[in-house]
This record gives C-alpha cells, sequence and structure tokens, in this order.
C-alpha cells in the first residue's frame, strides 16, 4: 500500500520579525499518517504549524501540498485547500454557541456543502457537543472545549489537520477520550499532523515522529525507532 | 397630574429621537465593533449620504427615502473601497495612521460639501416630512416617528444578518478573534471590507433619515460624530440592541436635559454625558470588557 | 541646563530673524506679512501637536480648546481693561489651566478614547461659549461673537513680531525638550510604556507636562491670532480646522521630526496663499496630501529626507566637517 505524500515542507527558514525561529526545517507526511512533532516549549513547534496553516510564511524554502506549492499562499486558501489547525488554547469563540461555533469551521466554499455531512460526524464523535449544541462556548468545561475546536477542525473538510497541544491542562482520562475520537478521524481518512507535550503520550499515538529543538529537527523517524534511540531515551525518559 | 402630561412629550420626543441617533451610531458600532476602528470621518459620510439624497431630490424630484436605491449601494461601495484600499493599507503603518486618514478623507468631504452646496442649511423636505401625527394630546413630527421605525428595521435586520448569514458569522468571529477566524478560512481583509461597506450602507439610511428630521451643513459632521460616539460607548461596543437603547438613551438625555435644565443648552449636556460615560465606563452598558 | 545650539551655528539662524524682523519695516505687502504670521503661528501650533502625538503619543484632538480659550481670554480682557501684554500671559495661563483640568478625566482614556474624548471638549466648549456672554449684552448683532476692544497699542507690525517669536520659541521649545531628561523619558514610554513605567519613569507626569506646555504654547498662539484678527467667535476659533491644519502640517513635513512641522507648515501656508479666492479646494488639496502621505510616505518630506544619502552629506557640511 503506497501512501501518497500529502505535505512536503522543504527547508523552510521562518523569522518572526527579526529573530529566527525555525532553520532549514524539512519534513514529510503521506496521506492518512499519523505524525507527532516533539519538542520543548520554544522548539519552535507552534511557528512550524502556523507556517504550514500559512498564518507566517517562510524566508527560505517552500510548502508543497498534495504536490502544489502553497508557500505563498493566504490563510484562508490553506484552509481551502484541506489543512486545518486546531490552535494551541482551543480558540473557541466565547459568546456564540457551540453549533454556531462548529457552522463557522465550515466557512469555506467546500466545505459549506458538506456541513450536514460534516456536522453528523462530528456530533457521532462527540455526542457531548450534541447535547450541549444550543449553550454558548464559555459554558463549555476545558475538555468539552477541545471537543468543539477539533469538531470545528473537522467541518472544514480537511485532508490534513494540525493540532497544537491538545492535551494542555486537561486530565489524562479526557485526553485518552480525545486520542481516541482522533484515531476515529484518521480511520475516515484525514490525516493527523499533532503536537504534543506528553513524549510518551505522543509516540504511542503516532506511527512517525519529529523532534524539533531550537528551530531545527534533531531527530525524526518511525515511533519505535526514536523509543529506542539513546537521546530521546536520555533526554525525554530520563534513562 | 400636568407634571406628568408635560413630561410626556420630552419622553416620548426622546425616544423617538434616539432612533435616529441610533441610526446613525449603528455604522460607527458595526465598524468599531468589528475592526476597533473610529472611522472619524463617520458623520461626513452621514452628511454624503444626505447631501445625495438632496441632490436626487432637488434636481431629479426623486423621493429622499427611493433615492436610497441608489445612496446605499452607492455608499456600500464608497465603504467597501475604503476600508479595502485605504484602511486595510493604514492599520499596517500604525496605530495612529487609520485615524489620520480618517480625518483626511473628513477635509475633503467637508470642504467638497461645502463647495457644491455653500455653507446654507439644507434640509430634506417632501411632504411627509413636516407632517405631524397624534398620539393621545399630543401632536409629534412624523419625521421623528419614521426615524423611529427606521432604526427598529435597521437594528433587527442587522442583528439577524450577524446571527444568521455565513458572513455575518465571519463578521463576528473576525471581530473577536482575527487568528482564529483566519484558520477558519475567513479572508479576513475581505470580512472587513465588507462589514465597513455595510456600515457605509447603514450610515446611508440614517443621512437620509437625518436630513428629513433636521437641517444640515457641510460641518455638522463633527457634532454627529460624537453623538454617534456617545451613542456607541453608552450601548456597547459592536452590540446591535446596545446601540439601539444606547440611541434611546441618549435622546431622553437630551430631551430631559432640554425640559429640565436649558433647552438651548441641550447639546452641551449630550456632550457633557458623553464624556462623563467615557470617563466611567467606556465599553459601555451593555459591550463586553475589551480584553488587554 | 545647556542651551541647545542650531545646526550650522548662530549666525544663519540669526540672519534670518532679523530679515523676517525687517520685512513689516522696509515695506513688504501687508499679503505677505499676513502669510508669513500665519505661518508663525501655525508652526507653534504644528509643533506641539508633533509633541503630543509625534514624540508623547498622544493622540490629542483638543488643541482648538487651547486656542481658542487663548484668544476668548484675551479678547474678553480688552473689554475688562486688562493691558494686552496681561491678556496674553493670561490667555497662555487659561489655556494652561484648563488643560490641567481636563487631564483628570481625560488622562483615564487610552487610545481612541482619548482621541474622541479630547475631541469631544472644543465642541463642547463650542457650546459653551455660543450660551455664555461673559461680559456685555449685544455685540455684533447678538451673536457669540466679540470684537477686540483695543490692542493696546500693539500695531500689526507688532503683533507681527509676536508671531515670530511664538513661532521661533516653539522650535527651540522643541529641540530643548527633546535633548532633556523629558524627551528622553518620553522616548521611553513610546518605546513600551509598561517597561518604561517599571523602569521608574512617571509616565502620567511626563504626558501631563507636554499636555501643559502644548496648552501654554497653543494658547499663546491663540491670543496672538485673535490679537491680529480682532474678532472671535465661537464656531471658528474652537473649530476642528485647527487640529486638520495642525495634522496636515506635520503629516506631510514629518511626524516625529523636528523640521517637519516647518515644512508642513509652510505648505499649508503655501497653498492657501496659491488659492486664497477658493478656499475650499486648498483644503481639500490638503486632505488628499494628507491620505497620500499617510499612505505612500508616512514618515513625511524630512523622514523620507533623512533616509536619503544627500541630505546626510549636506547636514555632514553644515556642521562643518
Amino acid at each position: 500500500m503506497s501512501q501518497e505524500t500529502l505535505l512536503n515542507v522543504s527547508m523552510i527558514d521562518v523569522f518572526h520579525g527579526s529573530l529566527q525561529a525555525l532553520w532549514n526545517v524539512s519534513l514529510t507526511i503521506k496521506a492518512g499518517e499519523i505524525v507527532a512533532l516533539i519538542g520543548t516549549n520554544s522548539s519552535g513547534k507552534s511557528t512550524l504549524l502556523d507556517t504550514i496553516s500559512n498564518l507566517i510564511h517562510p524566508a527560505k524554502g517552500s510548502i508543497e501540498f498534495e504536490g502544489k506549492s502553497i508557500t505563498t499562499l493566504e490563510p484562508y486558501e490553506t484552509v481551502a485547500l484541506g489543512i486545518s489547525q486546531v490552535p494551541e488554547g482551543r480558540g473557541i469563540f466565547p459568546d456564540i454557541t457551540v453549533l454556531d461555533n462548529l457552522i463557522i469551521g465550515s466557512y469555506n466554499r467546500k466545505a459549506r456543502a458538506k456541513r450536514e455531512h460534516s456536522l453528523k460526524m462530528v456530533y457521532g464523535l462527540f455526542p457531548r457537543l450534541k447535547e450541549r449544541k444550543d449553550q454558548l462556548g464559555n459554558t463549555l468545561s476545558g475538555g468539552e472545549q477541545q471537543m468543539l475546536a477539533i469538531g470545528r477542525g473537522l467541518m472544514s473538510a480537511p485532508k490534513l489537520m494540525l493540532l497544537d497541544e491538545m492535551s494542555l491542562g486537561l486530565a489524562p482520562l479526557v485526553v485518552n477520550y480525545l486520542y481516541e475520537a482522533l484515531r476515529g478521524i484518521s480511520g475516515r481518512g484525514i490525516t493527523i499532523f499533532f503536537v504534543e507535550q506528553n513524549v510518551r503520550r505522543s509516540l504511542a499515538e503516532a506511527e512517525r515522529a519529529y523532534i524539533l529543538e531550537g528551530g531545527r529537527v534533531v531527530l525524526s523517524g518511525p515511533v519505535a525507532e526514536l523509543r529506542e534511540e539513546e537521546k530521546v531515551r536520555k533526554a525525554y525518559f530520563g534513562i | 397630574m400636568t407634571d406628568l402630561a408635560d413630561l410626556a412629550t420630552p419622553i416620548v420626543m426622546g425616544v423617538l429621537l434616539g432612533g435616529l441617533y441610533a441610526l446613525i451610531a449603528m455604522g460607527l458600532s458595526l465598524v468599531f465593533g468589528v475592526m476597533k476602528l473610529i472611522n472619524v470621518a463617520h458623520g461626513d459620510l452621514v452628511l454624503f449620504s444626505s447631501y445625495f439624497a438632496y441632490a436626487a431630490m432637488a434636481l431629479l424630484g426623486i423621493d429622499p427615502i427611493l433615492s436610497l436605491l441608489m445612496g446605499m449601494p452607492l455608499l456600500f461601495a464608497i465603504g467597501f473601497v475604503i476600508q479595502k484600499y485605504l484602511m486595510k493599507r493604514a492599520f499596517g503603518i500604525s496605530m495612529e495612521a487609520p485615524l489620520l486618514i480618517a480625518f483626511g478623507i473628513s477635509l475633503i468631504l467637508q470642504n467638497v460639501q461645502q463647495l457644491t452646496w455653500s455653507p446654507m442649511a439644507r434640509g430634506l423636505t417632501p411632504a411627509y416630512a413636516l407632517e405631524s401625527f397624534s398620539m393621545g394630546p399630543f401632536r409629534f413630527p412624523l419625521a421623528y416617528l419614521l426615524d423611529f421605525i427606521a432604526a427598529l428595521v435597521v437594528t433587527f435586520s442587522l442583528r439577524e444578518f450577524l446571527r444568521r448569514t455565513y458572513l455575518g458569522k465571519a463578521i463576528h468571529a473576525a471581530s473577536q478573534d482575527k487568528r482564529t477566524a483566519l484558520l477558519m478560512g475567513i479572508n479576513t481583509g475581505r470580512v472587513y471590507a465588507f462589514a465597513f461597506a455595510i456600515a457605509m450602507a447603514t450610515a446611508a439610511i440614517s443621512g437620509v433619515f437625518l436630513g428629513l428630521t433636521f437641517p444640515f451643513t457641510p460641518t455638522s459632521g463633527v457634532s454627529f460624530l460624537i453623538l454617534a460616539f456617545g451613542v456607541v460607548i453608552i450601548g456597547g461596543l459592536g452590540s446591535m440592541v446596545g446601540t439601539f437603547i444606547g440611541g434611546m438613551i441618549l435622546g431622553l438625555a437630551q430631551t430631559l436635559g432640554g425640559y429640565f435644565v436649558s433647552a438651548t443648552a441641550q447639546m452641551l449636556i449630550l456632550y457633557i454625558i458623553v464624556l462623563v460615560v467615557l470617563a466611567v465606563r467606556p465599553q459601555g452598558l451593555f459591550g463586553r470588557k475589551e480584553r488587554t | 541646563m545647556t542651551i541647545p545650539r542650531p545646526r550650522g551655528g548662530w549666525a544663519p539662524l540669526a540672519a534670518v530673524v532679523v530679515i523676517l524682523a525687517v520685512l513689516p519695516v522696509v515695506g513688504v505687502s501687508e499679503r505677505w506679512l499676513l502669510y508669513i504670521f500665519l505661518f508663525f503661528v501655525y508652526l507653534s501650533i504644528a509643533n506641539m501637536w508633533n509633541l503630543l502625538c509625534g514624540y508623547s503619543g498622544l493622540v490629542c484632538l483638543c488643541l482648538p480648546a487651547f486656542i481658542g480659550l487663548g484668544g476668548y481670554t484675551l479678547v474678553i480682557g480688552t473689554w475688562v481693561g486688562l493691558p494686552t501684554p496681561l491678556g496674553i500671559i493670561a490667555g497662555a495661563l487659561v489655556a494652561a489651566g484648563f488643560a490641567l483640568l481636563i487631564s483628570i478625566p481625560v488622562f483615564r482614556l487610552k487610545g481612541i478614547y482619548f482621541a474622541i474624548g479630547t475631541l469631544v471638549v472644543p465642541e463642547a466648549l463650542k457650546y459653551v461659549f455660543f450660551l455664555w456672554r461673559p461680559v456685555g449684552g449685544a455685540l455684533q448683532g447678538g451673536g457669540a461673537g466679540y470684537v477686540l476692544k483695543s490692542t493696546d497699542g500693539f500695531s500689526t507690525t507688532d503683533i507681527y513680531w509676536l508671531a515670530l517669536v511664538i513661532g521661533f520659541a516653539s522650535v527651540f521649545l522643541m529641540r530643548f525638550i527633546l535633548s532633556s531628561k523629558l524627551g528622553s523619558g518620553l522616548a521611553a514610554i513610546r518605546d513600551n510604556e509598561r517597561t518604561a513605567a517599571i523602569c521608574g519613569i512617571d509616565v502620567f507626569r511626563l504626558k501631563l507636562s507636554s499636555f501643559i506646555i502644548a496648552a501654554l504654547v497653543t494658547g499663546i498662539a491663540g491670543t496672538i491670532f485673535y490679537l491680529r484678527q480682532a474678532y472671535i467667535e465661537p464656531a471658528s476659533s474652537f473649530s476642528i480646522m485647527w487640529t486638520m491644519m495642525a495634522i496636515v502640517s506635520v503629516i506631510i513635513g514629518g511626524l516625529r521630526t523636528e523640521a517637519g512641522p516647518m515644512f508642513g507648515a509652510m505648505i499649508v501656508v503655501f497653498l492657501q496663499f496659491l488659492l486664497s479666492r477658493y478656499a475650499g479646494y486648498s483644503l481639500i488639496i490638503q486632505g488628499i496630501i494628507l491620505i497620500g502621505a499617510m499612505l505612500a510616505a508616512p514618515q513625511g518630506i524630512m523622514g523620507f529626507m533623512g533616509k536619503t544619502r544627500s541630505y546626510r552629506s549636506l547636514l555632514q557640511w553644515v556642521r562643518g566637517r
């Protein structure tokens, strides 16, 4: 079963103003994969996701999605092509309802047509959202807000979903539930690229992983190999 | 009993007048709520619509409200252009730039209108504008009632638009959290342009009703700006219903102030109220507290 | 406390001052003198707006309040027997006092709220003076205007020289402020207000200082302007057009540059001179230039020139190197 390359990030340098955040970063994600991005706090993980979403543009290098260059696109064009980001901190809109939050996720034209279908999928994965669909965003618990954020990301009918620190501030049981949902999403053919603080969790849920340190990719590969890696064991597991 | 009956007039007038004020402020509220931009040329743009309706009436004999069929699209287009080509770039230049550019627009508009129409006061005076209607033993100018009805219609239309349509929801999202809105696939640049355009269409409506109610001169713009701003801060940024109520409050403040204190000092009382509210509670009675 | 030394030394500057001062005596036409007079009045106001918006981060739209108050104090003063020199001082003090008074509510506002708050102030004053007749009854047909009762022996030439004084004073004042502790404090606030406060800079006091200084100078400019015009009424003295003049001058010339207001005021006065029969057109052109400048060259003429190499070498040559 040969997998197509979905996303190809090629040697990008990314700056925040005059400060460089990413050096020569390259990565590849194949369709249907679940890939993790691991790294400490200021390693540039969010910057990388933002660059893929085109909130920032790389100063050097290129990004290709489904074989076509997306390096200079606007964020809304990137969403239309099928890349959806569930941002760190969830970013749900607090004073509109759950349903409205979800609907706004389907803003781009292609997704609008599939709205009802997407809604059914989201409710299927997260029945809690259906229960609370007329409640305001800020009345939800942390876990429910994360569900909403993920659901909203799904509403844009994505091919690739980027998740930034999904488990931040949530209880382990909730996190389990979310990752189970994520597996369900992957099962529907959506490719997943996620950032996760908890290294053990990352390596448990992903097939492959990239390790980012100080804005550079220092290690990458199938999860099984990484677990054996001397460096990883020392740095993250203290063994 | 005479006291209550006496009060009835300023109260009813205040509420009806409040409709006009709310109408004028609606556009400003929308723009401020969405883009955190105070369009200091707002008053002058409202007047532009008044003068346009005046021209339609004087030169073509078209009824002012009917002329909105031309005036609204015109102002919609102007608003779209201003946001997309002027303000959008201004935001990237500096914090003061949008304000200063709006000042430039105001300067141009005021003087173009002064040159075209002279500083003489004008009014929109189709036959019905001079009529009055009765409510019980009292008579009120019909124009005021029309203002109030127009305000109701516009307020609720806008509110439903913002709540139910995709564009409306996108405008709301972009005003709350631009970054997340971008991640939702919203073209925030275009959304802002539409928001400004809609605000200007609203301004077009308010310009016509303003002209039906009061005489206007090319330099009236600043007073209407301050008035609109007062309504917005009292009623709360970005809340359409809040703006409506804010209009009522300001209208009442003016007429009751005129009744109890002094008829000639009405505007002054209004200005002082605006300053006080600014100092005490800038986010208004209905607005959300600004996230610092 | 060193007196700031002008670029190129005192000699060229002294020459300019002398030439300007001598003009009325050698019989230059009234019209030219009027425009030069206006230039210096506008210059002082523009410099103050630059101080507030460019250097102190206060987008202040209440300058007309100070101008009008200064003017009214002077004019009313002539009716109650106040000699003109005292009238000018009184005008400055009234403006400054008023600034102090409104600073209490207005300084609580930030950003756009501050801008609109300051916008309301002159408009409110306009109404106050429409209604309030501080002295006497009917003057000009019962309107709210006042005629200057007497200039106390100040001839038009004297008034012209007063304008020169306030104009040049404003330039020196700017140079002085910018090279003083106030100036560096303001620069720090502009850079990052919170950090400046943490470093012990009394942000409120510095901003207030700028505000009061601006009120003083603008107030004096107002007295001088109305001393010459000899007639004051609320609509034009508290008019937003003063603000617009200041904004256009400073933006075209270069916000946050010392020479900017000079170039800007020159252009504004020149346009007025050129289109004197078509007052409205000169203002429309100013509005267009303002928008164009903001979009294309927000640093203004001075900012733009400061970057060109030829200008920098010219500066070096003038400094005598």
